[in-house]
C-alpha cells in the first residue's frame, strides 16, 4: 500500500470523522481515499476552496466533537499557518499531514525534502507549542497518524504529521491491526470554566451543542473565554500554559528508536533518512554505529541524546540545511555534525559512510 | 409596565428619540456619572407596550428597544397601586 | 423567552462606540432566532474579525470568534459536522468581502446552510477608518484621505450569482423587515445572506460629513430604495437617483443545499 492511503487508513482507524482539504502534490492521495472511504463511514469529506479554508473547517468540526484533520504539503501548508495559530491559542485538537516537498515556494511538487520542520514548530505567529511526529516507512505512517490523532485528542493541540513526498509515495507491505488503541478528549465538567486547567494544564473540552454556552476567541482570552487583550497578566498566564502544557510532557510524548547505544558515531534521524541509515547499519554489521531514530520530533527530546552516553558525535541526515541538527546542537555539548541533503533525492549510503569515515 | 432606560447600559446616542412614533425621549440636559446625557422620558405613560403589553401579551411597537445599540431600554414590572389611606383632619 | 434573555448579560454594555449600528443588528438576528423558538444550546454564533465580528461574544450560546475573513470556512466545518445545529454568522465588509471574498463566493456556491448577517458600514472600523470593498466612491477613509477611487462591491448581487438560496439587504432603521428577513433566512435551507448597512458614526460618519448618529440614520433610511420601486422605476424608463440603494428581498429559492439536517 501507498504511504498517503496507509496514511488516510491510520486515520479512518483512529475515528477520524471530518476531512476537508485542497488538492495539492505529493499529499493529493490522502485526500482521495478519504473521498472514498468517510461517506461510507458517516463521515465528512469535503473539498474546502483553499488550505485556509480547509483547516478553518477542520478546526470547526473539531469544535463539535469530531476528530478532524486535514492533508497538505509545502505552499498549501504555508497558508495554513494563520490558523493553526488559531488552533493553538484555542487549544483545538486537530491533525494536519505535511507530505514536505522541496521549497521554498513551489519548488518540486513531485520530490520529497524536509524542509519545513521548523515551520511545523514555529511558523504561526507567537509563542506556542505544538507536537510533530515524523514517519519513515508506509506502517509507520499508518501507526503514527493513529498516534497524532492520540495525542492531539490529548492534549487538544495540533498536532503534525511530518511525512515527506517520499515515504508518501512509497508503496510497502502494510498490517492493519484489528482494533488500535483509541484516546478521547476530556470533557469539561458542567459548571466548571471553559479554560480554566488543572494539574496537567489542559482544561476539559466543552463540545458545542452541548449546552455549555462557551465563547471561543482567538484573541487573549481568561478562563471564561472572554477576551482579555489588554490584560498583560492573562496573556502571559495563557501562553504559559499553552506552551507548558506541551514542554512539560515531552517524556509521555517521546517516542524514538535507539540502536548500539554505546557506539561513539551515532546517526540521528527521522522521516525517510532514516532508511539510509538502516542500510548503513546493515552493510556494516560488524562496526557499532549508534542510531537514534525520532518518531516524535517535536517537542525535541532532547533527554534522548543521553541514552548515547559514550557519543563523539551525532550525525544528522536530514533533507534540509540542517534543521533539525541545529536544534540539537542546543542541547548537547558532543559535536552535531548536519548531513544536508537538498534536490529530492534521498542519501545514498555512500554519503552517509564517507560523513561517518570523516567523523572518526 | 413602566418604561425605563438602563443609565448604565446606555451611551446616549439618542436614536430612541429618533424613531418613538409618541415622542416619549426627548434630549437629556443632564450628563450622569459615567459623562453620559441620557435621554429624558416625557410622560412614558403614553407608551403602548406599557399599557398593552400585558393584555396581548407581546411587545406592542417596541421599536426604541429594537434599535437601541446597547440594550439599554426595557419595560419593568409596576407594583400594584396601593389604595392610599387618605386622613381628613379636621 | 425574550430575545434580550439570549445575552450574556456580564458581557454588556458592549464594546460598540455611541450610536454603532451593530448593537441594533445583534437585537433583532436574536429577535429573529427567539421567534422562531431555536433553543440556545443548539445554535452556534460564528464570527471572524472587526467590530462585528465581537457580536457573537455578547450572546450566551456555543461561539467561535476565528480569523479575519475565515468564519465562513469555520461555519461550514461546524455545519458540515453537525447538520442539527443551526449556523448563524456575524460578519463585516471588511471581512465578508475583502479578506473573506473567496470564501464568500464558494460558501454561496456549496449553498450550505447557514444564514450570513454582514454589517455593512463601508469602512474598518476596530482598525480605525480604513477604506473597504465597498466604501463609497468618493468617500474619505484614512487610506483613501483624497477620497475612494475604487469600484464597489455589491455584495447581494454578487451572493445572488454566487448561488445563494436567499439574499436580503436592509438597513438599521428598518429593524421590522430586517428581523423579518432574518427569520426568513434562517427558515430558508441553504445559504442565506443580510446584508445590513449600518451607520458608523466613528471611523466613517466622522470624516465623511455624518457625524451625527441620529442623521446618519435618517440618510440611510432617506437613501433606501425598495427593490420593486427600483425595478419599476428602470422598466418605466424612469430616472433613479444616483446615490440610492436597494432595500428588499433579492432572491428567494430552493437550489439543493448542504448541510441541511436529514
Amino acid at each position: 500500500m501507498q504511504g498517503n492511503t496507509a496514511c488516510a487508513e491510520g486515520a479512518l482507524a483512529a475515528g477520524c470523522r471530518f476531512f476537508a482539504g485542497y488538492p495539492i502534490t505529493p499529499s493529493t492521495e490522502v485526500a482521495e481515499h478519504m473521498a472514498v472511504k468517510l461517506p461510507k463511514t458517516k463521515g465528512v469529506f469535503i473539498q474546502m476552496e483553499d488550505e485556509i479554508a480547509s483547516i478553518a473547517a477542520v478546526i470547526g468540526a473539531s469544535w463539535t466533537g469530531a476528530r478532524a484533520m486535514t492533508a497538505t504539503s509545502g505552499p498549501g501548508f504555508s497558508l495554513m499557518m494563520e490558523n493553526i495559530g488559531y488552533a493553538a491559542m484555542t487549544e483545538t485538537p486537530c491533525v494536519i499531514v505535511n507530505i514536505q516537498r522541496g521549497g521554498p515556494s513551489t519548488g518540486q511538487p513531485t520530490l520529497g525534502a524536509q524542509g519545513d520542520m521548523l515551520q511545523c514548530r514555529f511558523g504561526s505567529h507567537g509563542d506556542y507549542s505544538i507536537i510533530a511526529l515524523s514517519p519513515a516507512s508506509v506502517q509507520e505512517m499508518f501507526e503514527l497518524t493513529v498516534k497524532a490523532f492520540n495525542l492531539s485528542e490529548r492534549y487538544r493541540v495540533p498536532t503534525f504529521l511530518m511525512g515527506d513526498e517520499i515515504i508518501g509515495h512509497m508503496r510497502e507491505r502494510l498490517t492493519i491491526p484489528d482494533s488500535v488503541e483509541v484516546i478521547g478528549r476530556k470533557k469539561l465538567d458542567p459548571g466548571t470554566m471553559p479554560f480554566k486547567a488543572g494539574g496537567d494544564d489542559i482544561p476539559g473540552f466543552p463540545v458545542f451543542g452541548e449546552g455549555y454556552g462557551v465563547h471561543v476567541t482567538g484573541l487573549t482570552h481568561d478562563e471564561r473565554g472572554y477576551p482579555a487583550t489588554t490584560n498583560p497578566k492573562a496573556h502571559e498566564k495563557l501562553v504559559m500554559r499553552l506552551v507548558r502544557k506541551v514542554e512539560s510532557a515531552r517524556k509521555e510524548i517521546a517516542d524514538y528508536r535507539v540502536t548500539s547505544p554505546d557506539a561513539e558515531q551515532v546517526f540521528v534521524s527521522y522521516g525517510a533518512p532514516t532508511r539510509t541509515v538502516h542500510q548503513v547499519l546493515h552493510d556494516r554489521p560488524k562496526e557499532e554505529i549508534g542510531h537514534l531514530q525520532l518518531r516524535v520530533v517535536w517537542p525535541f527530546p532532547e533527554f534522548a541524546l543521553s541514552e548515547f552516553p559514550e557519543a563523539k558525535s551525532f550525525l544528522v541526515p536530514e533533507m534540509n540545511l540542517g534543521q533539525m541538527a541545529r536544534e540539537m546542537e542546543r542541547h548537547t555539548d558532543v559535536p552535531v555534525i548536519p548531513i544536508p541533503k537538498l534536490g529530492g533525492e534521498l542519501h545514498t549510503p555512500d554519503e552517509l559512510v564517507r560523513a561517518l569515515e570523516g567523523s572518526r | 409596565m413602566k418604561l425605563v432606560i438602563d443609565s448604565d447600559r446606555c451611551k446616549g446616542c439618542n436614536l430612541c428619540m429618533l424613531v418613538c412614533p409618541y415622542r416619549i425621549f426627548k434630549e437629556g440636559k443632564d450628563q450622569n456619572e459615567r459623562g453620559i446625557i441620557i435621554p429624558e422620558l416625557d410622560r412614558p405613560e403614553r407608551c403602548p407596550n406599557c399599557r398593552l403589553q400585558r393584555l396581548y401579551g407581546r411587545t406592542v411597537c417596541g421599536l426604541c428597544q429594537m434599535i437601541c445599540p446597547d440594550q439599554a431600554i426595557r419595560w419593568d414590572d409596576e407594583k400594584e397601586n396601593e389604595p392610599q389611606k387618605v386622613v381628613i383632619e379636621f | 423567552m425574550s430575545f434580550r434573555d439570549w445575552y450574556r448579560i456580564d458581557r454588556l454594555p458592549t464594546i460598540y462606540c455611541v450610536g454603532c449600528g451593530n448593537g441594533t443588528v445583534i437585537n433583532c438576528t436574536l429577535h429573529a432566532v427567539d421567534t422562531l423558538g431555536w433553543k440556545w444550546e443548539e445554535t452556534v454564533f460564528v464570527s471572524g474579525i472587526g467590530c462585528s465580528s465581537r457580536a457573537p461574544g455578547y450572546i450566551k450560546t456555543d461561539s467561535l470568534h476565528t480569523t479575519h475573513g475565515r468564519a465562513l470556512a469555520f461555519a461550514t466545518g461546524i455545519k458540515l459536522a453537525r447538520p442539527d445545529l443551526h449556523v448563524v454568522v456575524f460578519t463585516g465588509d471588511g471581512d465578508l468581502a475583502a479578506i473573506g471574498g473567496n470564501h464568500f463566493i464558494h460558501s454561496c456556491r456549496r449553498n450550505v446552510d447557514m444564514t450570513v448577517i454582514c454589517m455593512n458600514n463601508w469602512i474598518y472600523g476596530m482598525t480605525g477608518g480604513q477604506g473597504s470593498p465597498t466604501t463609497p466612491r468618493g468617500a474619505i477613509t484614512t487610506t483613501t484621505p483624497y477620497g475612494s477611487g475604487e469600484g464597489v462591491f455589491d455584495l447581494s448581487a454578487l451572493a445572488v450569482v454566487a448561488g445563494a438560496n436567499h439574499v436580503a439587504r436592509w438597513t438599521s432603521y428598518h429593524v421590522k423587515e430586517l428581523t423579518r428577513a432574518i427569520q426568513t433566512g434562517l427558515e430558508t435551507p441553504g445559504f442565506s445572506l443580510i446584508e445590513v448597512l449600518t451607520q458608523c458614526p466613528t471611523a466613517y460618519g466622522r470624516r465623511n460629513k455624518l457625524r451625527d448618529v441620529a442623521e446618519t440614520v435618517e440618510y440611510l433610511k432617506d437613501h433606501a430604495i425598495l427593490l420593486q420601486k427600483y425595478n419599476r422605476l428602470v422598466q418605466e424608463g424612469k430616472p433613479v437617483p444616483e446615490d440610492m440603494f436597494t432595500v428588499g428581498e433579492f432572491i428567494r429559492r430552493n437550489r439543493p443545499a448542504m448541510g441541511v439536517p436529514p
